[in-house]
């Protein structure tokens, strides 16, 4: 039984949501600690002492050479036993935004098909491109969850506001067998959804215009889990809404204090859950 | 050593596109109405190594190419290959850098290339970009087009045009191999010549210095003392080094050492008779003023003396500010210039106390016209490409840095095409207590220490960027003045330190910007009284530099590090687990001299106090009259619902999202307040405010003020606008203005009498009539000005094309908010709201926006009349803090400033937020009659929307304060304006929001 689970939250080279990201799992009754990638890759410490990883957002190595790419490179020769043992040890892993990015050019996501083994094989299935607007933008979305999906992070959550802040977040998978299959795998764990449908209808295959999907994303996919459910990315940052206040409609609606405490309490907002869930997950099963 | 060529370009399939070639065809069409049906786009690298191009091939797809999106070619032209590009394109046009200039993309794939070839260590690789034009109209020009997307100054391309295209002659760019530099060994410059001869000097050698700092330096040499210590120490005795010279000019810059700010000014003003003396307008208007108001509060920390100023925020952290200018780099590449100037501002953050960490970024520009179709004077480019430079600078300097950009705005006048304003802030956060006791805010270095230089390496870019913004710009400006920043060589730099920060590591920091080794090293040996460099140890980009030019290279992304030298071992491991270059160069000592050696020789031997405090003060003469302008007289037929579509469609007023929303307003998970609101998030923000400590609510405001034009008619009461506006957006949101400071950031005009500046008298004298506003307005507001900046030549040529800016300051301001869910938000919260205007409106349309709108339309003959003054702030402050309250305490949720285009304009900015009606009568609001009341724009006003419940608690709480019932938000979404039973304005919101939104959406349409 793990008491308080270990988050090893990767920073340097240019990841640069570290500190929120230590935050939401240390508020969600986690221990996070940010660790510069060369201390894995150097053997200073090992990602068997933690039981999550979280690789945060950020620009590592400028996105230059594609998103992610020099950063998954780093990690898909120099730490690929790790990650592999990391996963077949049950431990969840996720990647936000370039997090995202990097989890997908090291082929830890989508991962191998369902029914194959489903550790990781670091094979790139996927990419992650320019923006169909050609733009770089910060802005709010809404987001639904695929309520069958494997993934350990989402469950229980169905629809939730966060901002997107990315200039290459469109997901592309050219085979559309393989989309399929994940597809019928429920591994497409979340879409952008226009927030006029209602809660629990918003997911749709067919292509949102921008803004609603601000990317152009195929199938308007916003994050996928692989096979096992444990290692789980998306592009949007629900850690930017760990609180009510910062939610852009948060002047507009009523407010729910006054409150003297400086806990969230009431004030607890819609992204934190999704960090919750894995400490829990990580309570329960390791 | 073999250069293989990888070319790159994305495939065209299954729902995939080329976005960076289609973003070309759209910004062709937007800035040029060319129209391109298609435009491709391939990136190039040239990579120099032992590998050879088979190994480099086989690897090609896990480094270069991604094989999901992208085709990958090795030592193959793309456009070659005739089943990706099946037809020919019109024009091809291939840009890649200059040898020398800073290729991110490329210092990036060399790290990737060590990656999968470790044994690599001496590769290089450069980086190119090919667009190939489709459907061009055919009397394109090839040139005229590259023109349009490349900068000469940095960047070289190759055209094929359509001739060559149909023969298959496609560009072929190669390694861009820097010219090797010689080192010169340092030489001794002769002083004893004659007067004319020394200006010669100072102004071929570009180290602006006048005749009497020229004279000062000379006399320094002919002291017996001094050549006695000199001979012994082994450096020429009776004549500076070149090393010297050009140490003391950036030393003694005016970029340095605000030579205008601390002259002694003999000021008239014809008006009142006045004819007195000020002795330094910086310490009598703005020093003494603040270190007033720091015997008041116990929270003013650090004011002045360090990088930025610091004040204490709680009981474990104190927060600081400052905002930079980067005007000349930013008119001769907007980009690069642009982006030096915001990773060159954190960096003054990282360099405040013993390090601070930048958590939040506001960009103030102010342009030429975006549509501007006048002419343009040689060399300077089109204001709507300054625009996009500019603003891509700060995008990827503040995105890749992970700060996000929180508060800011964009100004236009006629009169920036002659020099862009880009001014870049930062906030930093450090705790007040490091681990080992100390207080951060205090550096603590001592004799013996040992210094290091951290981040990049210094190269030849960047020399003479102080002493080069000291001049006007002119035709022959250096290239070399020039840089593009390298965010990421900076963020790794920034994580390094705040641990060695964190670890107790470090005793001294400073950033290297303008002066480079030699400022910094230099201000920091003060400390200490003495320092010993050794310029042979410094790391540098190519060898061959002289000693000069290494120790006043501005190269970017460095600081300069004091460690103990029991500490070295584990300085030296951290930069090592960071990647970053970390090397010591220096040594503090007490010795009371700069002393400077290049291996064993000295090069450079200065007394520190000569050094600092040795430059001349400048005697200047001022002289005020009031400009006569033709006074601003209303049409006599006016249809105010046209005016309203027109004004909220001006430049200086319609909306900017399609610009900031590319700017990351949110990481770091603090952003309360962003900068756009409402119900479609595109309704104006006021100011900023985070709440940067994660699970705690309380918050820190961010916000600016700045009123160029108001200069026209009495840039004083520009200044006291520009004050009043910052403290008023950040009332909006709820400050607690008992704990607010701010920063002075001016941009002047040259206010130097000379012959290239006739009239310098009232230049300066605007410069008089600024700060003592700024005294005046600041002492009221019990507002300390506790960091700034000057930049005193913003001008273009002279003489008959000369362009000077309108004297500018940037007022920004950071204070505390008790609780950031108790705050408000301009939009409208939708029908009920009773709305009020807080303040008056009185008869001050001079230099108004809509004053502005009908003279260049030709409906009105001037600009002139009564400028908007701060009468009473003593009571205004008192007014503002009763409306803050009522925002920290939840009875207000509505608040918006009101400035460019009055209450016409705030109240219809509220109604696009809410995408909500209003019904509002302004009879009652104020003396002005009713263009002063509708379109004035009188300062210490704030519109509020209040709901009809808390409606009675909140006039209670503003009882003894000038508040009037506007009108009331309403079901209906039309936007109703009367004056008494005259209705003036009766508009659709909807209708609002087009044309608030149209005229900055450079885009050329979205995806």
């Amino acid at each position: 039984m793990v008491d308080i689970p270990k988050v090893a939250v990767l920073f340097g080279f240019g990841i640069n949501c570290d500190h929120e990201t230590k935050a939401v799992f240390d508020l969600v009754g986690g221990q996070a600690t940010r660790v510069h990638v060369n201390h894995f890759i150097n053997g200073n410490r090992s990602l068997d002492e933690f039981h999550i990883l979280a690789v945060p957002g950020g620009f590592s190595f400028g996105d230059h050479l594609g998103s992610g790419r020099l950063l998954g490179n780093r990690m898909r020769f120099a730490l690929r036993e790790q990650l592999h043992a990391f996963v077949a040890a049950g431990k969840p892993i996720i990647g936000i935004c370039n997090g995202f990015q990097v989890l997908v050019k090291t082929g830890l996501l989508p991962g191998p098909a369902a029914g194959q083994d489903p550790l990781p094989d670091f094979i790139q299935r996927a990419s992650l491109t320019l923006n169909d607007s050609g733009r770089y933008e910060d802005r709010w979305v809404t987001l639904e969850f695929d309520s069958n999906s494997p993934c350990i992070w989402t469950k229980g959550i169905t629809r939730i506001d966060c901002p997107v802040r990315h200039g290459e977040g469109k997901f592309v998978l050219p085979d559309n067998t393989d989309f399929d299959m994940l597809a019928a795998n429920n591994q497409l764990t979340v879409r952008y959804v226009d927030p006029a449908t209602e809660n629990g209808e918003g997911i749709t295959d067919e292509l949102l215009p921008f803004p609603l999907s601000p990317n152009g994303s195929m199938r308007n996919i916003a994050g996928v889990c692989d096979a096992t459910g444990l290692v789980f990315g998306l592009m949007p940052h629900p850690e930017a809404v760990y609180a009510k206040w910062l939610h852009p409609d948060h002047t507009r609606n009523t407010a729910p204090g006054p409150e003297s405490s400086d806990v969230l309490g009431e004030w607890e907002g819609e992204g934190l859950q999704m960090f919750r869930n894995a400490v829990d997950y990580v309570k329960a099963n390791l | 050593m073999v250069v293989t060529r990888v070319e790159v370009t994305p495939k065209q399939s299954q729902g995939m596109r080329d976005v960076r070639g289609d973003s070309v065809r759209r910004q062709l069409f937007s800035d040029h109405a060319v129209s391109a049906t298609e435009v491709r786009s391939i990136v190039g690298f040239l990579i120099k190594s032992d590998i050879t191009e088979e190994e480099v091939a086989a690897r090609s797809d896990d480094l270069f190419t991604d094989p999901i999106i992208e085709v990958g070619f090795t030592n193959t032209l793309a456009m070659t290959n005739s089943e990706i590009f099946p037809s020919a394109p019109d024009c091809v046009i291939t840009i890649g850098f200059k040898p020398g200039v800073t290729d991110n993309p490329g210092k990036a794939a060399v790290d990737g290339f060590h990656t999968i070839f470790p044994q690599a260590t001496d590769a290089e690789i450069s980086t190119y970009i090919t667009y190939a034009f489709y459907g061009l109209p055919s009397d394109c020009d090839s040139q005229w087009l590259a023109g349009t997307i490349y900068n000469g100054l940095i960047q070289r391309a190759l055209v094929s045009d359509s001739a060559a295209c149909a023969n298959g002659d496609w560009p072929e760019i190669e390694f861009p191999e820097r010219l090797p530099q010689v080192f010169t060994t340092p030489e001794r410059v002769n002083l004893e010549i004659s007067d004319a001869e020394l200006e010669e000097l100072s102004y071929t050698g570009l180290l602006a210095l006048n005749l009497e700092e020229m004279q000062t330096i000379q006399g320094h040499y002919r002291d017996e003392a001094t050549r006695n210590l000199r001979e012994a120490i082994g450096i020429s005795p009776d004549a500076p080094t070149d090393v010297e010279l050009e140490c003391l000019a950036q030393t003694w810059s005016e970029h340095c050492k605000h030579k205008i700010f601390a002259s002694k000014i003999h000021h008239v003003d014809t008006e009142t008779g006045e004819d007195t003396t000020i002795d330094s307008i910086f310490k009598t208007h703005i020093m003494d003023p603040t270190h007033d108001m720091q015997k008041d509060v116990d929270w003013l920390l650090s004011v002045f003396h360090d990088n930025s100023g610091v004040i204490a925020w709680d009981d474990d952290w104190s927060i600081c500010m400052k905002a930079e200018t980067h005007n000349s780099p930013s008119a001769l590449d907007p980009y690069g210039g642009a982006m030096t100037g915001i990773v060159g501002v954190n960096r003054d953050i990282l360099g405040t106390g013993l390090g601070a960490r930048p958590i939040a970024n506001t960009d103030v520009f102010c342009f030429g016209p975006p549509d501007w179709e006048g002419d343009l004077p040689d060399n300077l480019f089109h204001p709507s490409r300054v625009l996009r430079g500019v603003h891509a600078g700060v995008r990827v300097g503040g995105n890749e840095s992970g700060i996000p950009t929180v508060n800011g705005a964009i100004v236009f006048d006629d009169r920036y095409i002659g020099k862009p304003l880009v001014y870049c802030g930062t906030i930093g956060i450090m705790p007040r207590r490091l681990a080992d006791g100390r207080e951060s805010h205090i550096k603590t270095p001592t004799s013996g220490d040992i210094v290091y230089m951290v981040g990049g390496r210094v190269g030849y870019d960047g020399i003479h960027g102080a002493t080069f913004s000291s001049l006007e710009l002119t035709e022959e400006s250096p290239s070399s003045a020039v840089q593009i920043g390298d965010p990421i060589t900076q963020k790794k730099m920034v994580d390094m330190i705040l641990e060695a920060r964190d670890s107790g590591l470090i005793t001294c920091i400073t950033d290297n910007g303008a002066g480079g080794l030699s400022s910094s090293i230099g201000e920091m040996a003060e400390y200490t009284n003495g320092c010993e460099i050794d310029l042979a140890k410094v790391p540098l980009k190519q060898a061959g530099l002289s000693a000069w030019e290494i120790l006043v290279s501005e190269s970017q992304e460095r600081m300069t590090v004091a460690v103990k030298e029991e500490d070295r071992a584990a300085f030296d491991a951290l930069a090592a687990l960071h990647e970053v270059e970390a090397t010591a160069v220096a040594t503090f000592t007490s010795t009371g001299y700069f002393h400077v050696k290049y291996n064993e020789m000295t090069v450079a031997y200065l007394p520190i106090e000569f050094l600092h405090d040795g430059v001349p003060q400048l005697q200047l003469e001022s002289e005020w009259k009031s400009p006569q302008l033709e006074p601003f007289s209303v049409p006599a037929q006016s249809d105010h619902n046209d005016l309203l579509l027109r004004m909220l469609a001006r430049p200086n007023i319609t909306s900017k999202e399609t610009w900031v929303r590319q700017y990351d307003h949110e990481v770091i998970a603090q952003t309360v307040i962003k900068p756009f609101v409402g119900v479609e998030r595109d309704g104006p923000g006021d100011a900023g405010l985070i709440a940067p400590i994660h699970g705690n609510p309380h918050g820190i405001v961010v916000s600016c003020g700045i009123a160029p034009r108001y200069s026209d008619i009495d840039a004083g009461a520009m200044a006291a606008a520009s004050i009043d506006e910052a403290v008023r957006n950040a009332v909006c949101v709820g400050v607690d203005v008992d704990k607010i400071a701010g920063l002075d950031n001016f941009c002047w005009p040259d206010p130097i009498e000379s012959v290239k500046t006739p009239d310098g008298r009232f230049k300066l004298a605007q410069l008089v009539r600024a700060n003592r506003e700024l005294e005046r307005v600041c002492r009221a507001y019990r507002l300390p000005c506790v960091s700034g900046k000057d930049s005193m030549k913003n001008d273009y040529g002279s003489g008959e094309g000369k362009i000077s800016i309108p004297p500018t300051l940037l007022f920004s301001l950071f204070g505390d908010h008790p609780d950031v869910r108790y705050t408000a938000t301009s939009d409208l919260k939708g029908a009920g709201e009773r709305l009020y205007l807080v303040g008056t409106s009185k008869q001050e349309l001079g230099a108004s926006e809509i004053a502005f709108m009908l003279k260049e339309s030709g409906e009105a003959g001037g600009i002139g009349g009564e400028v908007p003054q701060l009468l009473d702030p003593e009571s205004q402050l008192n007014t503002y803090r009763a409306l803050s309250k009522t925002i920290q305490s939840g009875l207000v949720r509505t608040a918006h400033d009101c400035s460019e285009g009055g209450i016409a304009v705030a109240v219809a900015e509220m109604c696009i937020g809410g995408r909500c009606g209003a019904n509002i009568d302004i009879d009652g609001t104020g003396t002005g009659d009713l263009w002063g009341r509708m379109w004035g724009e009188s300062l210490g006003r704030i519109v509020i929307g209040v709901s009809a419940g808390n409606e009675a608690d909140f006039v209670e709480a503003m009882s003894g304060h000038d508040i009037t019932l506007l009108g009331i938000s309403t079901v209906g979404t039309t936007l109703v304006i009367t004056d008494g039973y005259d209705e003036l304005v009766e508009l659709p919101v909807e209708q609002l929001v087009t044309s608030w939104q149209g005229t900055l959406d450079l885009t050329g349409g979205v995806a």
